[in-house]
C-alpha cells in the first residue's frame, strides 16, 4: 500500500510541477498582458465593431447590425473620396516641406556658429505649442481684418485683394498646410540633427582631402548615413499627419464646400457633427487599413536599405 | 612629388597656443617622421599641411607655392588617419576609387589603378566588401591604398599603425618602408611609436610642447641628441641622466663622486649640468674593475637584458647582451665609456664633445 502510494505521488508529482514550470512564464506576465489587452484590444475590437452597426447618437432605434452596408455607402460617397484625395495632397505637401525645411534647418545648426544654443531652442519651440493654439494663430495671421499676412501677400502681388485665403476654395489648403509645416519642422530638425551629429567628423575630413566639393560630401557621406532615419521619420510622419485634423477643424472645419476636407476631418465631422458613429467608424477602418499597407511598404523598403549594408 | 616647406608656422586656439614657429624644409621624395609625446602638436601640424586646420600665422608652400587658404581638395595631398576614415557605405574597391571618380578620371584607368593598387596591398580578396566586414589590418590596407591610387604630391600619415597588434604593425611598417622605396613620394608620417621612426624615417623631426627641438637623420638624434629632451626621448631603455657640477676635468656628481671627462668647456665651470650614458654603454665588468654598484632589478627581455642599478645611490640602467650577468651578485662593477659620454648644458642644450659630426667619427 504505502509503495503504491508512494508510486502515485511519484506519477503525479512531476506532472504537476510541470505544469507549474510551463505556466509560470504565463502567470507572471498575465497581470500586464490582461491590462494591455483591456486598455488596447477592446476599444479597438469595440470601434471596428460600430463599423458594422447602425449607431445615431439622435436615433433611439438605432444600434442594429447592418453587415456592410456603411462600406456600400462609403463606396458613392463622393465627399469621402474628394476627402482621401484632399488627404494624399495635405500629407503629401506637408511632408515634403516639413522634411526639406527641416533637414536645412538640421544642416545649418550642426555648423557651429556664435549663439547656437539659444538659436536651437528657439527653432525648436514650435512644437512645444499645442495645435489647437497653433490652429487658431494662424487663422487669425490669414484672416485680413486682424492679421497681416493678406496684406503682405498684397503687397508682394500674389493676390488681388486682401483677402482671407482660408475662404478662397482654390488655395484654402494652403493654410492648414502652411500653419502645419511651420509647427512641424522641428520633429524633422531635431531628429535629422542627432542623425548628423553622429556622422563621425573624420569622414568629411578624408572624403575633402580625397577632393569632395560641399555638395559631393553630402550627398556621399550625409545622405547614406541619414537614409535609415530619414526613412522612419517620414514614415511616422505621414501616418500623423494624415491623421491629424486638429489644424484643418480649428481654421477651416473642412470648408469651403469641403475643398478643405481631409478624412481624419471628415470622420470628426461624420462623428462629432452629423453623430453619426457607425459611419465614421467605417471611414477610420478603412483610413487605417491604408495607412498599414503604407506602413508595411516602408518597412519593407527600410529593411531591404539596411540589410544591403 | 613636391617639397614642402614651413616657415615659422603657429597655432592657436582662442588664446591657447599650440605651434610655437614651426619651420621644417621637406626636400621630393623625402620620408619625414614627426615624433613627440602625447599633446605636442604633431597632429595638429600634420592637418595643417592637409589643410583641415586653419593657418594662425605663418606659411605652408607646397613645390613653392603658398597653400595657406588652399581647400584640401585642391594641395592634391593624400592623408592616412588613424582611425581609417572608410566610408562605410561604399565598397573597398569603391573607397579607393572614390577620389579619382571626383576627379572624374576615365573609367578603365580607374579600376586599373585601384587593380595595382590592391595586388601591392593584397586586398584582392576583399574589393567587393564593406569595411564593416574587414578585419583592423584589412582596413589599415584599404586606408592605405586609398591614398596610393590617386597618386599625391604628397602623403600625410597620422599614427596609421597605431590600432594593430604589434606583430602587425611591424610587418606593415616594412610594407610601408617597401612602398616608399618604391613610390619615392613626399612622405610626413607621425607617430609616437619610436621604432618606427628610427626605421621609416630619412629624417626626424623631434617635437615637445610645440616647438621643433631637433630635426635630423635618425642616427643623428640617437647618437648626438641636440637637447636632454631629445636625449631621453629617442631611445629604449631610455637614456640616463646623472646631474652633477662642472668642474676642471670632469663632473662632481651630487652624491659628491667625481667622473673624469675630457676638456669641461671653461664657461661651464661651477655650473649645473647633466651627464647622460645610454644604457648599452654602460659597461659591467665582471673582474670588479670599475664604480661598484647594487643591482635591483634584472628584466631579461630575451634579446638583451636590462638591469636596473644604484649607482652611489642613483638610479642607472643598464642594457646588456651578456647572458652570464644573470648569475651575478648584489654588487657589480660598472665602467661608463667616456666616449659615449653626453654633456648637457644648465638650459638641457648639448654641449660641445660628439655633438660635432667629425668628432664622432
Ligand atoms: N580644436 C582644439 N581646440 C583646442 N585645443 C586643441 C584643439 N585641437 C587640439 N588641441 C590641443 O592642441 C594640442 C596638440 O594636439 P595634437 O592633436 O596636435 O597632439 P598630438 O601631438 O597629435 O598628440 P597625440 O600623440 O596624442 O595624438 C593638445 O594640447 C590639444 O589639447
Ligand atoms: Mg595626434
Amino acid at each position: 500500500m504505502s509503495l503504491a502510494g508512494t508510486m502515485g505521488g511519484h506519477t503525479r508529482k512531476p506532472w504537476l510541477k510541470r505544469l507549474a514550470d510551463t505556466s509560470e512564464p504565463y502567470l507572471y506576465s498575465a497581470p500586464s498582458l490582461i491590462l494591455i489587452v483591456t486598455v488596447m484590444l477592446v476599444p479597438l475590437a469595440l470601434g471596428i465593431s460600430y463599423a458594422f452597426r447602425d449607431i445615431q447618437l439622435l436615433n433611439p432605434f438605432s444600434g442594429g447590425f447592418i453587415g456592410l452596408d456603411h462600406f456600400r455607402a462609403l463606396g458613392e460617397d463622393t465627399a469621402f473620396y474628394r476627402a482621401l484625395k484632399n488627404t494624399l495632397w495635405w500629407t503629401g505637401a506637408s511632408v515634403f516641406l516639413q522634411f526639406t525645411f527641416g533637414l536645412i534647418l538640421a544642416l545649418l545648426l550642426d555648423k557651429p556658429f556664435w549663439g547656437r544654443g539659444v538659436v536651437q531652442a528657439l527653432v525648436f519651440l514650435p512644437w512645444a505649442v499645442p495645435s489647437f493654439l497653433a490652429g487658431l494663430n494662424w487663422a487669425w495671421l490669414f484672416n485680413p481684418v486682424i492679421g497681416p499676412l493678406p496684406h503682405w501677400f498684397f503687397a508682394l502681388g500674389l493676390i488681388d485683394q486682401p483677402t482671407n485665403l482660408l475662404s478662397d476654395p482654390h488655395y484654402a489648403m494652403w493654410g492648414p498646410i502652411l500653419a502645419n509645416v511651420w509647427w512641424g519642422i522641428p520633429f524633422f530638425a531635431i531628429t535629422l540633427l542627432a542623425a548628423l551629429q553622429a556622422i563621425p567628423r573624420d569622414l568629411y575630413e578624408a572624403a575633402s582631402i580625397d577632393g569632395a566639393t560641399g555638395l559631393q560630401r553630402f550627398t556621399s557621406i550625409t545622405l547614406p548615413f541619414l537614409a535609415p532615419t530619414i526613412a522612419i521619420t517620414v514614415l511616422l510622419r505621414t501616418v500623423w499627419i494624415s491623421n491629424f485634423a486638429d489644424l484643418i477643424v480649428v481654421m477651416t472645419g473642412g470648408g469651403p464646400a469641403d475643398r478643405t476636407q481631409i478624412v481624419a476631418s471628415y470622420i470628426f465631422t461624420q462623428a462629432f457633427r452629423r453623430l453619426d458613429f457607425g459611419y465614421a467608424s467605417a471611414i477610420a477602418l478603412v483610413l487605417l487599413a491604408l495607412l498599414m499597407a503604407y506602413s508595411m511598404l516602408i518597412i519593407l523598403l527600410r529593411q531591404s536599405l539596411l540589410s544591403k549594408d | 612629388m613636391a617639397s614642402i616647406s614651413i616657415k615659422n608656422l603657429k597655432k592657436a586656439y582662442g588664446t591657447f597656443s599650440v605651434l610655437h614657429g614651426v619651420d621644417l624644409d621637406i626636400a621630393d621624395g623625402e620620408f619625414v617622421v614627426l615624433v613627440g609625446p602625447s599633446g605636442c602638436g604633431k597632429s595638429t601640424l600634420l592637418r595643417m599641411i592637409a589643410g583641415l586646420e586653419g593657418v594662425t600665422e605663418g606659411e605652408i608652400q607646397i613645390d613653392g607655392a603658398r597653400v595657406n587658404d588652399r581647400h584640401p581638395k585642391d594641395r592634391d595631398i593624400a592623408m592616412v588617419f588613424q582611425s581609417y576614415a572608410l566610408y562605410p557605405h561604399m565598397t573597398v574597391a569603391e573607397n579607393m576609387s572614390y577620389s579619382l571618380r571626383l576627379r572624374k578620371v576615365a573609367k578603365d584607368v580607374a579600376a586599373r589603378a585601384v587593380t595595382a593598387a590592391s595586388q601591392k596591398l593584397g586586398l584582392e580578396p576583399f574589393l567587393a566588401r564593406r569595411p564593416k566586414a574587414l578585419s583592423g589590418g584589412q582596413r589599415q590596407r584599404v586606408a592605405m591604398g586609398r591614398a596610393i591610387v590617386r597618386q599625391p604630391k604628397a602623403f600625410l600619415f597620422d599614427e596609421p599603425l597605431s590600432n594593430l597588434d604589434a606583430r602587425l604593425r611591424e610587418q606593415m611598417r616594412a610594407e610601408i618602408k617597401k612602398m616608399h622605396a618604391d613610390l619615392k613620394a613626399t612622405s610626413i608620417y607621425v607617430t609616437h611609436d619610436q621604432i618606427e621612426a628610427m626605421t621609416l624615417a630619412d629624417r626626424i623631426v623631434a617635437m615637445h610642447g610645440g616647438v621643433v627641438q631637433q630635426v635630423g637623420s635618425p642616427l643623428d638624434l640617437y647618437d648626438r641628441p641636440a637637447n636632454l629632451f631629445v636625449a631621453g626621448f629617442i631611445g629604449s631603455p631610455g637614456m640616463n641622466f646623472l646631474e652633477g657640477r662642472a668642474e676642471k676635468d670632469g663632473i662632481r656628481l651630487r652624491d659628491e663622486s667625481f667622473m673624469a671627462m675630457g676638456d669641461v668647456p671653461e664657461h661651464l665651470l661651477g655650473q649645473q649640468v647633466t651627464l647622460g650614458i645610454r644604457p648599452e654603454h654602460v659597461v659591467l665588468d665582471a673582474h670588479g674593475q670599475g664604480m661598484p654598484a647594487h643591482l635591483d632589478l634584472v628584466e631579461p627581455t630575451g634579446f638583451g637584458i636590462i638591469l636596473h642599478l644604484t649607482l652611489n645611490g642613483l638610479p642607472l640602467k643598464v642594457f646588456t647582451l651578456d647572458r652570464a650577468v644573470l648569475q651575478a651578485g648584489p654588487m657589480v662593477a660598472v665602467t661608463l665609456a667616456q666616449e659615449h659620454l653626453h654633456l648637457f648644458g644648465p638650459d638641457g642644450s648639448r654641449i660641445g664633445g660628439t655633438s660635432d659630426p667629425a668628432a664622432a667619427a
